[in-house]
């Protein structure tokens, strides 16, 4: 595989686990799964995963953890100006997994604010 | 515009603005923590010379403060409506090394500065939460303590 690809890719897991961090550390501040609509929360109470909401701030810690060590592999695969822009969408990650996990309202103002951010980020690292 | 509360509580901005003074130190610290480490040295290397960088263990303390922060934000407002404004440490951290580099900013760059202040702009016009969630939590604080 090629580096940048490889790059790429590693990058987008780093996203990917960053917007499940910024979920685990939403859960444990709102008091547990009780915050998740009712079928994720069906689906976290089969898996009989923990519902005290401390354990939910450590799994976030745990993925912020882990998402360092992908950003900075990463980072020896790309270049900054590749990779800072694009670690801009975990704000589009975060607001997908707001929307259809949390239910929160992610209106039109609200994308536009996340578009305007990652197309900002994309400008800052010409 | 979203329907649910617009006003936002004074310990919610608070907590905001204590967020991206943290964040900007934590990005400092930790660019200045490993700077000097050369690019191909190893794992334990990398390691090693982290451990014994004074910065290190700022950016560390900077991040414990932060935990505590943002979850005490979070547990108050729309993770989609506190998140995006931690794009704002983008800027001082630009800022920052802009001056300490004596570097001038280039026209992508501003341009691409105030895209991300309006941005926020938008999403700070819209309400800071959106479920009934909160208000559950808010009346049975003691469930944070679980």
């Amino acid at each position: 595989m090629r580096p940048a690809l490889l790059g790429i890719l590693v990058l987008l897991a780093a996203v990917a686990v960053e917007s499940f961090a910024q979920l685990f550390l939403k859960i444990g501040a709102s008091g547990g799964p009780e915050i998740l609509l009712l079928r994720y929360r069906r689906l976290i109470g089969r898996f009989s995963i923990s519902s005290a909401a401390a354990n939910w701030v450590v799994l976030g810690v745990i993925a912020y953890g882990f998402e360092i060590l992908l950003y900075t592999f990463s980072l020896h695969l790309l270049d900054v100006s590749v990779a800072f822009p694009m670690g801009s969408l975990c704000f589009v990650g975060v607001a997908m997994l707001s929307k259809m996990l949390l239910g929160e309202t992610v209106g039109r103002t609200r994308w536009l604010g996340v578009g305007c951010i990652v197309v900002g980020a994309v400008f800052v690292a010409l | 515009m979203e329907r649910g509360d617009t006003k936002l509580p004074r310990e919610v901005f608070a907590g905001l603005v204590i967020a991206i003074v943290l964040d900007t130190i934590i990005q400092i610290a930790w660019k200045l923590a490993v700077s000097g480490i050369p690019a191909k040295a190893s794992i334990g290397g990398t390691a090693h010379a982290a451990l014994a960088n004074p910065f290190f263990y700022a950016a560390m303390l900077a991040f414990v403060a932060q935990l505590f922060n943002w979850v005490r934000v979070l547990s108050r407002s729309d993770l989609s409506f506190v998140q995006p404004f931690t794009a704002l440490s983008y800027l001082s951290v630009l800022a920052i090394s802009a001056h300490s580099l004596h570097e001038n900013i280039s026209a992508s760059k501003m341009l691409g500065v105030a895209l991300i202040l309006l941005g926020v702009f938008f999403i700070s016009r819209t309400p800071f939460r959106t479920t009934d969630a909160h208000n559950a939590v808010l009346k049975h604080p003691e469930s944070l303590r679980s």
